[in-house]
């Protein structure tokens, strides 16, 4: 039986992913795509990414290749060499951030359906259609649509959309890490430097860096929306949890899983215990990111507490 | 034999067009109002668009037009529309990012040449492959490519390749980035109906420059580092000038809307006269950059002067709160309901 909607998170390593319950999940993105010295970056080691296949397929799961968002000429090699092993290890499909990249697979490995991904700029129903030109099948769009833009290229597009439901909304890439400057001072080197939790702050204003990529502060939160989502047509849906704990990623992706479920059943309501879970993996609240036409780190709806930063987080769970 | 290099030089306004050309631009990009990576205070009506294109023509310059925001799907129609006027005008190209927008153009008028823009972040050779496919016949090289990356494009793909010699280097990469938008967006139409984006450099021009933000680093609570840096810096380029025409760049770009008149015309005389000074020397002769390092110091003094009061004020205008009239025209299905304010972060203020 085909499943109603498909709810997925993201993975970089094989540590992360051994780590992770998948059980709320029907798909996983395997791969780091802001870093390629990211600890053992299933993009970087082929024996990895086949047993990282391997491990999600285990689980009657669809394991799915993630690209870099940034893919530069010297790139190009190792991305090959994922691609060949994503195809012959039995991934579900392949998210492209780079246009190159989507030619790539387009002319070399023809098998492997294409995933748009969010850092491909996606903008327009007419962009969404020269993409399926070259052969994608699936797009996330940029993350600063709002709703109603989404639902016209979906509708017009020619292509479902996946959206991103819950977790730290990615801001832009760069290929300059400013914390390897702090290697000495802290006494922490990379690759574990990424991984220390980080927030750029100033006067309320907040982001979470991993070093080379730049995400929101506040966790995107569309639990009292998804009726919306769902009236749309939407079926794909994911728990941005890459810089996250497994924790995180079973926690919200459990009331993700029972929500999605209310609410494709035409009957919703938010339960509380919902609200508590996601709001113990929130350290600065909760936003919307760009769904209603405003500025992304704004939240809309009926509990003005989901907005509300968690003051207290320690010890946070799983890290 | 050294090929001919294109000097391509901005305007923000009428006045700017004529700087530029009078002081040796071989073209020159101009913005529709609302439709390209500036503030709409550096962007043209379409009429000033019409006067712009006589002016370069006049001079002996082209004169491009910049269409290249990110823009709605709902907006490739009335682009179209306005893109006709301005090719009747006898518009010289249009420089562009979105993809489905580029083909349309492509499909419309096949004989007009498109660049493929900054905001494109064309990145590897396939990149290059995939626009050229779409109709493109030049790319603007991202800022953060290396000399090798670019001698690479060039040797094995015949695209022209325009680089920014005058322009900012981010953090991000360019068209990769909403981090402005994310911390202020203003949604409101101008009197042509046309949604300004107001904070996303992507879809309407005005960045507010958050990076440049004097941020804190945390790691949970712990206060890492009082002040982070992330590295925005506006960048001339002067060593690497003879080296790029040597490789055959086809186009030599400086950005600069922004900046007043008199600036931007001294950058465009610098670098036409860098330009003819080593296309001229004898062949074989070492070039000496000593007197053009001094001079372009004069410059990039007063840039950095401009840039920093710009820079402050756009750190202000960003803590503004968004306005109501521009809520007003923003989507309607924002259901449920109340408007919350955002969450202050648990983190301390630095």
């Amino acid at each position: 039986m085909t499943p109603a909607f498909e709810l997925n998170t993201s993975i970089s390593n094989l540590r992360d992913l051994r780590a992770s319950d998948l059980g709320p999940y029907d798909a996983v993105y395997l791969g780091n795509i802001f870093c390629r010295v990211y600890e053992d970056n299933l993009l970087e080691r082929p024996a990895d990414l086949a047993e990282g296949v391997r491990i999600v397929a285990d689980q009657g799961k669809r394991a799915y290749l993630a690209t870099y968002a940034a893919p530069r000429n010297d790139f190009l090699p190792r991305l090959r060499k994922a691609l060949e092993v994503a195809v012959t290890a039995g991934a579900a499909a392949v998210e492209v951030h780079n246009l190159g990249i989507l030619k790539i697979v387009r002319d070399e490995f023809p098998s492997l359906p294409a995933h748009i991904g969010g850092f491909a700029n996606v903008y327009t129903d007419a962009g969404a259609l020269v993409l399926k030109d070259f052969g994608a099948v699936r797009i996330t769009p940029n993350y600063e649509l709002d709703l109603q833009e989404i639902d016209q290229i979906a509708r017009d597009g020619g292509m479902p959309m996946e959206l991103l439901v819950h977790g730290k909304m990615p801001l832009g890439i760069s290929d300059y890490c400013f914390l390897l400057d702090y290697e000495a001072a802290w006494g922490i080197e990379c690759p574990a430097l990424c991984q220390q939790d980080l927030f750029l702050t100033k006067d309320g204003w907040a982001m979470k860096s991993v070093g080379k990529g730049v995400l929101s502060g506040k966790d995107v939160c569309m639990l009292e929306h998804l009726p919306r989502l769902v009236a749309a047509g939407h079926r794909n849906f994911r728990i941005e949890a890459v810089s996250e704990s497994p924790a995180y990623r079973h926690d919200v992706g459990s009331v993700y899983r029972q929500a999605l479920t209310r609410a494709l059943s035409g009957e919703y309501d938010v339960e509380p215990g919902w609200w508590d879970l996601v709001q113990r993996h929130s350290r600065l609240g909760l936003c919307n990111g760009f769904y209603f036409g405003q500025s992304g780190m704004d939240y809309r709806g009926v509990r003005p507490e989901a907005a509300a930063a968690i003051l207290q987080i320690a010890p946070r769970e799983g890290r | 034999m050294t090929m001919t290099v294109e000097l391509l030089a901005p305007a923000g306004s009428i006045e700017m067009v004529g700087a530029v050309v009078d002081n040796g631009a071989n073209a020159v990009y101009v913005g529709p109002r609302g439709w390209s990576r500036r503030r709409d205070t550096y962007e043209l009506d379409d009429e000033t668009v019409h006067g712009a294109i006589d002016r370069c023509h006049a001079g002996g310059a082209k004169c491009r037009v910049a269409i290249n925001t990110n823009m709605q799907s709902s907006e490739i129609a009335p682009m179209l529309a306005k893109l006709e006027r301005f090719v009747a005008w006898g518009v010289d190209g249009v420089i562009m990012t979105d993809v489905g927008a580029i083909a349309a153009v492509h499909r419309r008028f096949p004989d007009l040449t498109i660049h493929a823009s900054i905001g494109a972040n064309i990145l590897n050779d396939e990149d290059v492959r995939f626009y050229q496919a779409l109709g493109v016949s030049q790319v603007v090289a991202d800022t953060k490519l290396k000399l090798g990356e670019l001698a690479s494009r060039h040797a094995r793909i015949e695209a022209g390749i325009e680089i920014l010699i005058h322009a900012n280097k981010c953090y991000t990469y360019l068209g990769k980035c909403w981090m402005s938008p994310y911390h202020r967006l203003e949604r409101g139409r101008d009197a042509a109906g046309k949604d300004l984006f107001k904070g996303s450099p992507n879809r309407g021009g005005l960045d507010y420059r958050v990076c440049l933000e004097a941020w804190a680093l945390y790691s949970g609570d712990q206060l890492r580092e009082p002040r982070v840096e992330l590295k925005n810096d506006a960048f001339f380029l002067l060593d690497d000038i003879p080296k790029l025409i040597d490789l055959g760049v086809r186009c030599l770009k400086i950005q600069g809307r922004e900046y007043r008149v008199a600036l931007v015309g001294r950058i465009t005389r610098f670098y036409r006269d860098l330009i003819d000074a080593y296309t001229a020397r004898p062949q074989g002769r070492a070039f000496d950059l000593t007197s053009w390092r001094k001079r372009l110091a004069e410059i990039e003094a007063a840039r950095d002067t401009a840039r920093g009061e710009g820079t402050r004020l756009l750190l202000l205008e960003a803590r503004q709160p968004v306005r109501s009239e521009g809520a007003s025209t923003a989507p309607s299905d924002t259901s449920p309901t109340d408007r919350v304010a955002p969450a202050k972060p648990a983190l301390g203020a630095a």
